[in-house]
């Protein structure tokens, strides 16, 4: 064992040791944690609606209402909000014309112009922006009704709040509708990014990490080992622990990193752990494969790199699995990445115990036991091949 | 009546054969070592030397045959006879990105030493072989003699009883070339059994009690330097030159015992003799008494070069 944990050793500080690893390794997944973070919005699943509006009475209030509701509001002029619509930098514009304003401070009825982008929160977005509206039509016809009795117009505002403030009764929260909206309720705005790249980037290190597999097959140093008295066993076990080692360092690098610089919430730490130790088995034999069957190292350094990617991105990585259609979201179970990916949202989101990510974990170990049996006798086949 | 010290030898090969597809790269190959003794394999690129070491080693399996180590059989598989051998690859086999003492410490540890025993041997090793002062560096950015130095170190980093060592000094400047068969030489001196292979000759009569001539994965002829060379005849030859009556002292000197033939031409005489250092003497009197002036005289006898050129047909070195 101690020959064993000897070659994992020496393998985790050539992994360490490859300048090139340290952006890749340290900071990269950061950088993309941060992205991915920004673009769930500086409110996260909160939604964010761009207005374009003169200042009003009008534009006060439903501002007023928006941002209550925790919607993040920002300003611009009409071609602006366009823009951001179709962009998808928000996800509804919300228009208030000249008249519209008028009218409203004139007790009257007003249709306000809203837009809605093709961002998947925007249907969320679009039903909190009508209950805003709602709720400013009816505080407005409250004000109607108090200045038609000759209470001056700020008064009754100013009566208005105080009675709302003094009613301490069920305050009235406006709960997203839809089903998407609700999937990710649970999770601040890194939390999501952290989990996925983590996944992403076990695999990616410990796949590019195999190169290193080629360099001391071809460097005659694995042989050198089994000059020593060393067992077979020993060393191929040396290896895939090395791998092993690799992969969980990276993972809990970026667990650490995210939880202490963004606050990522990773649930219960316990279950995370577990989550991550299986799927960086899963890495190691996937590695232990790539290193074994391989003899140049360029092609799998790209081979690596090149399947780290793809099985991320259909593992739901690069875009959340719960946006995946059907087809894509069943052929998405072929990774390991999806089924982790599913683990830690148990755990993040729905607060999961260990009986909940059971059958996730189960497939994990499975596909870890599959892969690590096969990279081992291929990496045994090679050694006896060279013999 | 006296009884003979028989130690048992360190190594033995017995008929080892190996084939890669139609190639007989090994071919019944047998000899053993014994404590202290330094056994040379002598052969051109292709002989067969470092599959031999390799099967030795326990690094290849054997086709035929059987290798005993400490009295224990060597296979791929046994593990306690590895123990015993320090094996320096002909290929350099070092971590290029870790340091010389990063790759001292790791194979101290496969060899199963550990803590303060292994750093102090770690140090003991890397003033050995000269590198105590770039310890720290990685061993990617060392001369090829460096890294040459490091892969003998981490062979007899754990004391081995048998030390193998292929080609050790291949593309090393004649400096670490000689620092390195000096070491050789000390650790030989300290008891340990080396089998050394080479096609150098010069590094193999230096070296080795005995040497095996290998071609062609078998051995041609094993003894110590004298005994190969008596293999070849043990003729000498002496050339003189000079002036003076050539074909008279031809005539002489064919008289002498020690003379077997003489070759004249006008200006000098090559005499084929037996044991020439001895016989010189009497040959230059000779040749001065017939009326010869001398202006050079040359002695040459047979090395393993002229060994291995009787016995195969061709020369070392291509
Ligand atoms: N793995 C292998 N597969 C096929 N042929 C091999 C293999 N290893 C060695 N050979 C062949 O076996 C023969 C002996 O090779 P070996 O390496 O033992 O020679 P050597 O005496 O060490 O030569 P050198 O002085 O060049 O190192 C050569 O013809 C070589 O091509
Ligand atoms: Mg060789």
């Amino acid at each position: 064992m101690t020959r064993a944990l000897a070659i994992a050793g020496v393998e985790l500080r050539r992994f360490l040791k490859d300048r090139s690893n340290i952006f890749f390794v340290f900071i990269f997944p950061l950088l993309l944690v941060v992205v991915i973070g920004a673009q769930f919005g500086g409110g996260g699943s909160t939604g964010r609606v761009a207005v374009a509006a003169e200042d009003s009475t009008l534009r006060t209030a439903v501002v007023e209402v928006l941002e209550d509701d925790g919607l993040t509001v920002t300003f611009a002029d009409a071609e602006g909000v366009r823009e951001q619509v179709a962009r998808g930098r928000t996800d509804a514009g919300v228009f208030i014309d000249a008249a519209a304003a008028t009218a409203y401070t004139a007790g009257e009825g007003v249709r306000l112009e809203v837009v809605p982008s093709s961002q998947s929160q925007s249907q969320a977005t679009m039903q909190r922006i009508r209950t805003a509206a709602e709720a400013v039509r009816v505080e407005q016809a409250q004000v109607v009704v108090l200045t038609e009795r000759g209470v001056p117009a700020d008064d009754a505002q100013t009566a208005l709040e105080a009675a709302r403030e003094s009613v301490a009764g069920p305050t009235l929260r406006v709960e997203s509708v839809n089903e998407i909206q609700q999937e990710f309720s649970g999770l601040g705005q890194f939390d999501l990014g952290a989990s996925s790249q983590l996944l992403l980037f076990v695999f990616l290190s410990s796949l590019a990490g195999s190169v290193t597999l080629i360099q001391a097959r071809r460097q005659g140093v694995i042989a050198r080992t089994l000059a020593a008295p060393v067992s077979t066993a020993q060393a191929l076990g040396g290896q895939a622990l090395g791998r092993f080692v690799i992969a969980l360092f990276q993972g809990s690098y970026i667990m650490g990193a995210t939880a202490l610089l963004f606050g990522v919430d990773w649930g219960n730490i316990w279950l995370s752990l577990t989550v991550l130790t299986v799927f960086s088995t899963v890495a190691a034999g996937a590695a232990m494969l790539v290193g074994a069957l391989m003899d140049n190292e360029g092609a799998a350094s790209g081979v690596g790199i090149g399947a780290g990617l793809v099985l991320a991105a259909l593992g739901g990585c690069m875009m959340p699995l719960e946006f995946f259609p059907d087809t894509m979201r069943t052929i998405a179970n072929i990774t390991p990445h999806a089924w982790a990916y599913e683990a830690f949202a148990e755990i993040q989101r729905q607060e999961g115990t260990l009986a909940d990510i059971l059958p996730q974990l189960g497939v994990l170990l499975g596909m870890a036991l599959v892969l690590l049996a096969l990279g081992t006798w291929a990496l045994r086949r090679s050694l006896v091949r060279s013999m | 009546m006296s009884i003979q010290e028989t130690q048992a030898p360190v190594l033995v090969v017995r008929d080892l054969v190996r084939r890669f597809g139609d190639l007989t790269a090994v071919d019944g190959v047998s000899f053993a070592i014994a404590r202290g003794e330094t056994f040379g394999l002598l052969g051109p690129n292709g002989a067969g030397k470092t599959t031999t070491i390799s099967m030795v080693a326990g690094l290849i399996p054997a086709d035929a045959g059987t290798v005993t180590v400490g009295g224990e059989q060597m296979s791929p598989r046994s593990v306690a006879p590895k123990r015993l051998i320090g094996l320096v690859p002909q290929d350099l086999a070092i971590y290029p990105e870790l340091t010389a003492r990063e790759n001292l410490t790791f194979f101290g540890r496969l060899q199963g030493i550990g803590g303060a025993a292994l750093k102090s041997r770690v140090e003991e090793v890397l003033s050995l072989i000269g590198l105590g002062e770039r310890a720290k560096e990685a061993t990617k950015n060392f001369s090829g003699g460096m890294k040459r130095r490091l892969n003998i170190g981490i062979g007899l980093l754990h004391q081995p009883e048998l030390l193998i060592l292929d080609e050790p000094t291949v593309g090393v400047d004649p400096q670490s070339r000689n620092s390195i068969l000096e070491s050789v030489e000390a650790l030989s001196g300290e008891g340990m059994a080396v089998l050394y292979t080479t096609h150098y000759m010069e590094e193999a009569e230096r070296l080795c009690d005995r040497i095996a001539i290998i071609d062609s994965g078998t051995v041609q002829a094993e003894g110590t330097r004298d005994e190969l060379i008596r293999l070849t005849g043990g003729v000498d030859h002496i050339r003189l030159e000079g002036s003076g009556d050539t074909a008279a002292a031809a005539t002489l000197l064919r008289e002498l015992p020690a003379v077997q033939a003489v070759d004249a031409d006008r200006h000098s005489l090559v005499l084929t003799v037996r044991d020439a250092p001895t016989a010189v003497a009497g040959i230059v009197n000779g040749a001065t008494n017939a009326g010869m002036s001398l202006a050079d005289v040359q002695i040459s006898r047979p090395d393993l070069e002229s060994v291995f050129l009787h016995l195969t047909g061709k020369a070392l070195r291509d």
